[in-house]
């Protein structure tokens, strides 16, 4: 068959068409394996921060004497070790809380710092009935619910963090307040965990 | 869709395009050994496509480098095969390029009208040894560090005062730093893959011009390159590629342990495609050496790029393949010498004989074994401290950040034995004297002071109460010696201690031994919990009460040993007689001893009145920080990370 074939202009037509199909097909498997391999072993590690969980840290944030039962908020900084990949580092403050306590009460509330719209930085100025986040202006009550519904650019009220108070182990008058430090995904109607 | 393709083809001419490249004219038809050049074309894209991904895992810094290699190898998922295959297809690529330069300068087709294309097949080579030495130190483990630290030191040799200068440029300063890795990150992954990529698309692109350097264009009917040549192709990349996978699986890429500039390292040596330029600087000395490092191989490759010149002459060819050859042959030949004189000691069986003792020969023969055996025990420490700082970054503690090096540099399991050998083991003994366990021994043949295997530890401390172990060359019956370097008595032989055990536990009357040996083991019991040792905790819990009668016989309420007649034991007792037992063994207190043994809360000096003072062990805190003291009080604790113990708690 090949001496058929004029050896000066070889066309595509003139090679036989089955085993030009099963050479170019099997000409296609192994390329794609052969290039694939080194991309799938790519993705798989570009992958892998979907299957690491950050876990809740419940966190001594403040004694709770520290706190003035004013009904106001007072941030506190969240500080805790912290692990980013390879490394932990010892603690040292990675994001902030609001805590609020009624007047004469025990009980803690806890907010989040963090904007549930875009996670900006939520202020307050001290002696404001109102959070107000500097980015896109949402603004908040002092129970975390959105100034204007959901007329708001947020999506959801402030998050609240659940608390607990304990007494410190070498001193076991004095109070605690502990904080279980978590985030939240912005933009969502619901409080959803970062997981 | 017909309509779609042909406005995309009006507008790129990709089909077009696609189709000259597909249909390439393969005169006398598709061949196996056409394969070479497009293997490197797979490898130059897998290094591409493994590169990128490693580069989204990779951080450049002295204390995040080797930190982040770590963590795509044992921590990311895949991050081990994604490594594997950069590593070792970077080695392949070596071999291709020799296969493929071979068969070049073999077919002849680096002839008119090929030179040009050949002298940037040779550009490119370098650039791949110039990628291979750059990222060999980008893992900033020990190998790649003193390996390349060599290969820049080289370049002091280069001629007229540019030596300094380069070097530093290279470097990015003095010393190697941060600066050194984000320019060698630099050179590796922008600079030497973007002057690559052009050379390599110049590089295609003649070829196409110029068309296949066919062998035997009339053996049979010419073809085209798709799908024949494609095909084959693709099987052949497919080899590579399976080659690779191969020992990714069998081999794995290494990583060492993390570089440490002050910490010796004998086990260094370039990648293995290197090895011959290594074994080539060993016969030049002195001031020939730039011979060895610029000149030679400098040499070497302007024959290389005057090859397609000498090629016009039939000899001139004939030329060329035999000097490629005898380079080759060179090449391997050295690479195998080199090979062998690290190995020697593991390859070849040392003869006593071979040689009379004192002549040359056998002086040579015995430095060779020497030097091997060095190298082959660095390579096992090398080793072993990798695996250990694996362990260690691997804690739930992960890496400070300070980096891994400082893991290893505080690591008492690792560094321990070495500071005891070097510092301690002239005269103390470590070796277990009861049970099997005799791998962590570090014996000391003539030991001229206490055996301090297990220190502390409730065997150890029963040692001292049992009057026939104290006398023992273990405990206070050791060689000792006189200033003048005379053998003597050990001066704890005939000390209050030992007379102390002899009148109350071995004399005792009858009638009493039981309940000395009670009281005994109670001492024994609450002396050793003073240690505090992570062996015995367990021990130490169920033991409350015996630990507590201890205590209260101790501090003399109870029964009749009453330490603190001699000892202070707590608020009981004075100094100045005999060492402290409060905490003793405790890592504080092994601290406090080893700093200044002749402190009078320990053995005192000569002027004090201790029975026996300190028997010549020098104040080590003259010479030692306390973090260094901390390390070989950890581990006479037998006090470090190990990942079971760990893993078994969680």
């Amino acid at each position: 068959m090949d001496s058929t074939q004029s050896a000066e202009s070889p066309s595509p037509a003139a090679t036989p068409v089955r085993r030009s199909f099963f050479a170019a097909a099997l000409a296609v498997v192994i390329g794609g394996v052969v290039f694939l391999a080194p991309l799938a072993s790519g993705l798989i590690v570009l992958l892998d921060p979907l299957r690491r969980k950050p876990k809740p840290k419940l966190v001594r944030v403040t004694p709770l004497d520290a706190l003035a039962d004013d009904g106001l908020p007072h941030v506190f900084q969240i500080v805790v070790e912290r692990d980013d990949a390879w490394n932990q580092y010892p603690p040292e403050p990675v994001g902030a809380v609001y805590l609020i306590r009624k007047p004469g009460e025990k009980e803690v509330t806890a907010f989040t710092a963090t904007c549930p719209h875009l996670g900006c930085f939520i202020g307050y100025t001290q002696g404001s009935t109102e959070f107000v986040c500097p980015c896109h202006s949402a603004k908040y009550l002092l129970d975390g619910q959105r100034v204007g519904g959901d007329a708001s650019v947020a999506p959801r009220g402030m998050d609240t963090l659940p608390v607990e108070i304990k007494a410190d182990k070498e001193t076991p008058d004095a109070l605690e307040v502990y904080v279980l430090f978590e985030r939240f995904q912005t933009g969502k109607h619901e409080k959803i965990p970062v997981a | 869709m017909n309509s779609l393709l042909t406005w995309f083809e009006d507008r790129t001419g990709a089909r077009k395009l696609l189709h000259e490249a597909l249909y390439e004219r393969i005169p006398g038809g598709a061949r196996w050994r056409y394969v070479w050049g497009s293997t490197l074309v797979l490898a130059f894209v897998t290094q591409a496509i493994t590169g990128i991904f490693l580069w989204m895992a990779y951080s450049p810094s002295t204390q995040t480098a080797w930190e982040s290699v770590y963590y795509i190898q044992y921590e990311m998922q895949g991050g081990w095969l994604l490594r594997g295959i950069h590593h070792f297809m970077a080695q392949a690529m070596v071999v291709l390029l020799a296969i493929h330069l071979m068969q070049v300068v073999i077919d002849g087709a680096y002839r008119a009208p090929r030179e040009i294309n050949f002298w940037i097949g040779l550009l490119l080579a370098l650039i791949v040894l110039g990628l291979s030495l750059t990222g060999y130190l980008l893992p900033w483990d020990q190998k790649g560090y003193w390996a390349t630290n060599v290969a820049t030191n080289l370049s002091a040799f280069s001629p007229a005062g540019t030596g300094e200068p380069l070097q530093k440029i290279a470097v990015g300063g003095a010393d190697y730093g941060h600066h050194t890795l984000t320019r060698f990150f630099a050179m590796h992954a922008g600079v030497l893959p973007a002057a690559l990529v052009g050379l390599l698309v110049v590089h295609v692109a003649l070829f196409r011009k110029h068309g296949i350097h066919a062998t035997k264009p009339d053996a049979k009917p010419a073809t085209t390159f798709w799908p024949d040549q494609v095909l084959r192709d693709a099987v052949a990349c497919l080899a590579v590629l399976a080659v690779v996978l191969g020992l990714v699986v069998w081999k794995g890429a290494e990583l060492g342990a993390p570089a440490d500039p002050a910490s010796p390292y004998s086990a260094a040596r370039p990648e293995w495609y290197f090895l011959f330029l290594f074994q080539f600087l060993k016969y030049f000395t002195g001031s020939t050496e730039a011979i060895g490092a610029i000149y030679a191989p400098g040499l070497v490759m302007a024959v290389l790029f005057l090859m397609p010149i000498i090629g016009r002459w039939k000899l001139g060819h004939r030329f060329n393949i035999l000097f490629l050859c005898v380079l080759l042959l060179g090449a391997g030949l050295l690479t195998w010498q080199a090979l062998d004189d690290d190995y020697y000691a593991q390859w070849h069986e040392y003869e006593e004989d071979k040689y009379p003792e004192g002549s040359d020969e056998r002086k040579a023969y015995d430095a060779k074994f020497e030097a091997s055996r060095t190298y082959l025990a660095a390579v096992e420490a090398a080793h072993e401290e990798a695996e250990r700082v694996v362990e260690l970054a691997s804690s739930p503690s992960k890496i400070p950040p300070t980096g891994a090096v400082t893991l290893l540099r505080g690591d008492a399991k690792l560094r321990g034995p070495r500071l005891f050998t070097k510092h301690c083991g002239s005269c103390h003994n470590y070796q277990h004297t009861r049970g099997d366990d005799a791998s962590r021994d570090i014996v000391n043949e003539a030991p001229s002071a206490p055996n301090l295997f297990g220190f502390g530890g409730r065997d150890w401390v029963a040692g001292l109460l049992d009057p026939e172990r104290i006398i023992s060359r273990h405990n206070f019956g050791y060689q000792s010696y006189a200033e003048d370097g005379t053998p003597r008595e050990s001066p704890l032989l005939g000390g209050q201690m030992v007379g102390f055990v002899n009148d109350t536990i071995r004399d005792a009357d009858v009638a009493d031994v039981a309940e000395i040996q009670q009281e005994v083991a109670q001492v024994v019991a609450a002396l050793s919990a003073q240690a505090a040792l992570p062996a015995q905790e367990e021990l130490d819990a169920k033991d409350q009460a015996a630990i507590t009668a201890g205590l209260e016989i101790i501090r003399g309420n109870e029964g009749s040993l009453s330490c603190i007649d001699c000892h202070k034991f707590g608020d009981d007792g004075d100094l100045g007689m005999a060492p402290d037992l409060t905490g003793y063994a405790s890592r504080r207190w092994i601290i406090d001893f080893v700093r200044d043994p002749a402190h009078n809360r320990f053995y005192g000096d000569a002027e004090s009145d201790h029975d026996p003072p300190n028997d010549r062990m020098p104040a080590f805190g003259q010479q030692f920080d306390d973090k260094t003291l901390g390390l070989i009080a950890d581990w006479l604790r037998g006090d470090w990370y190990e990942p079971e113990a760990d893993e078994a708690e969680e």
